[in-house]
């Protein structure tokens, strides 16, 4: 009895059913890539694309500890962010923060990535671990760490630089110096991931060059001049828009080490949404900065893909 | 003569550089063996003497720091097994089919690259609400099974793999799923090794979305447990402190040293190619 039920079922279906089927097993056939994308998109679409949307929507409502059930309030969250001091001076924290940050790691990895690029011998291998050993580290223990080192008493950092004769700073509890700090500790913690980038990039340059070059009497800095740095433009500006999305992001140390402290002095975009989200629990405003955010990221990746994307490729190529 | 002596510079410098970095992470050990009033010496005191272990048995009595390494262990293993999946698939597509709006669909891939869950964890956090989801192990692991950076580098290995292959593959009648298993995934071996090196370490590493989305220790990973310890522990125990942070890096950093050519040498490839 139940085998035959199970038998007569599809002809009961109803035509749409039917229809729906047809064109599945058609798109099987045909291209069955949407089935294969399907797991990623299902992901994406939920934890990326619906975001986008639900925070620019829930950015219009008022949503705070006073008023529990949202109430539509248009575009009030973003004219009271436009007049709040403290967005500014956030926004001035990243630019800092990215500016302090991002020529700095550059500038090391490179020039480390073309020291040890050089016949070093055994010692080669040693050196590379012992540059790129801190990107194996949590931010939050590399964080945890320099407030240890950066201890005004009897922190590392104002022993060794007493030796080269600069004043012992407070660092994270100065309102002048907690940034750089957390600039230099980044740094630290970042710079030989991009050296390993530009080691990869280096060992794509063909030899014949720098020997032709010390042919013609080129010294070590014509050739890196000539040679290894404008072969390394794609790499740089690879390296570049990594470093400054990255730089966007920056929490973790914040959260550690100030907690956007002294006087916001540190207080970062990542870290003061959180701060309106999980500390004042203002929801329409914590979506609003999101948004913010998201908008940057967008205006900064149609710059990446129209012109910097373009160029790294037609170089690379 | 010259050439010597400048070899000789290159490799003070970069000596020099090395013990620069290094030397965090050995003030690091060295302040987690010492005793809690050796610690405040006008001179950096370099070896610990007595030695002194017992911070790091107790350390464990304050906080469960083993079932934050199981924890740790298990939203790792689960990002990167199910990333295994979602990747390669659509990896796959992207590298070997024609299709519809595969231009479009590649760039949404490529743009979860650019917008991280530092921007989306807000909206993220409320959808994992109303599932009903917070404070599970899952629940760090979902914004992640689906991976854009993943699947170019994938894409861009499968790319490739002469086609010939799986013309002969298919008329052999080995097509679809089972050449991607049998024959693509083998040859891409050293591109998903890369991937999965760096997917571990990032996701080892994480720290706002697990922060958000646990509030009991039972489900927390390391970072967040070193991150409650410290606030726990807010007489700035340096020796403690430190102790703690040993264990939460030294998994990985042991691991790294083991195996440290095929680290290096992931994290360069995959620059390369991104």
């Amino acid at each position: 009895m139940a085998d035959s039920t199970a038998v007569v079922t599809p002809a009961r279906l109803p035509a749409w059913a039917v229809a729906l089927a047809a064109t599945g097993r058609f798109r099987f056939r045909g291209g069955g890539a949407y089935l294969y994308l399907l797991p990623s998109l299902v992901f994406l679409a939920i934890f990326t694309y619906y975001p986008m949307g639900f925070s620019a929507y829930l950015s219009l409502f008022r949503w705070n500890v006073l008023t529990p059930d949202p109430v539509f309030v248009g575009v009030a969250n973003y004219l009271s962010l436009w007049r709040e001091p403290l967005l500014w001076l956030v926004l001035r924290n990243n630019l800092f923060y990215a500016l302090g940050s991002i020529p700095t790691t550059m500038a090391l990895a490179l020039f480390l990535a073309v020291l040890v690029n050089q016949k070093l011998g055994a010692a080669r291998s040693v050196y590379r671990v012992a540059l790129f050993y801190p990107t194996m580290i949590p931010m939050v223990a590399a964080a945890m760490l320099w407030v240890w080192i950066f201890n005004p008493g009897i922190g590392l950092f104002n022993y060794y630089t007493g030796f080269l004769g600069m004043p012992r700073l407070e660092w994270l509890y100065d309102r002048h110096w907690a940034l750089p700090a957390i600039i230099i500790m980044s740094i630290w913690k970042n710079f030989g991931y991009f050296m390993l980038i530009y080691l990869a990039a280096l060992q794509g340059i063909p030899a014949e060059l720098y020997e032709a070059a010390s042919l013609e009497g080129a010294g070590a800095w014509a050739r890196f001049r000539r040679i290894t740095f404008p072969l390394l433009a794609p790499t740089s500006l690879f390296v570049f828009v990594v470093a400054i999305i990255s730089s966007f992001q920056v929490f973790d140390q914040v959260f550690v080490m100030t907690q956007g402290g002294p006087a916001d002095q540190t207080n970062v975009l990542v870290f003061y949404i959180y701060q309106h989200a999980f500390r004042f629990w203002d929801i329409g405003m914590g979506a609003a900065l999101t948004t913010v955010f998201i908008c940057l990221l967008l205006v900064l990746i149609a710059v990446v893909f129209r012109s910097v994307g373009r160029r790294v490729y037609y170089e690379a190529d | 003569m010259r050439r010597r002596l400048s070899h000789l510079a290159t490799h003070l410098t970069v000596a020099l550089c090395a013990l620069i970095t290094v030397i965090p992470y050995l003030w690091l050990l060295s302040t987690s063996l010492k005793y809690k009033t050796e610690v405040f010496t006008p001179t950096p005191q370099w070896i610990p003497w007595p030695i002194n272990l017992g911070n790091y048995a107790e350390v464990f009595d304050r906080a469960p720091f083993g079932l934050f390494l199981i924890n740790t262990l298990i939203v790792v293993t689960g990002i990167l097994a199910v990333q295994m999946v979602t990747v390669t698939l659509a990896a796959y597509v992207f590298a070997r089919r024609q299709f519809r709006g595969a231009d479009i669909l590649f760039l949404l891939f490529l743009v979860q690259m650019m917008i991280p869950i530092h921007a989306t964890f807000l909206p993220n956090f409320l959808t994992l609400r109303s599932l009903d989801l917070l404070n599970t192990r899952v629940a760090m692991m979902l914004p992640f099974f689906a991976s854009g950076y993943g699947t170019f580098l994938l894409r861009q290995a499968f790319r490739q793999i002469p086609r010939d292959l799986e013309d002969a593959a298919v008329i052999d009648g080995c097509g679809g799923l089972r050449f991607l298993w049998h024959v693509l995934i083998p040859l891409a071996k050293p591109t998903l090794v890369a991937f999965g090196l760096i997917s571990l370490v990032s996701h080892w590493n994480d720290y706002l979305w697990p922060l958000i989305v646990t509030d009991t220790p039972d489900v927390r990973t390391l970072t967040i447990g070193l991150g409650m310890f410290v606030q726990q522990e807010s007489g700035a125990d340096w020796t403690l402190l430190m102790a703690a942070t040993v264990f939460v890096t030294a998994p990985l950093l042991v691991i790294f040293l083991v195996f440290q050519r095929k680290f290096i040498e992931s994290f360069m490839f995959t620059g390369l190619k991104g």
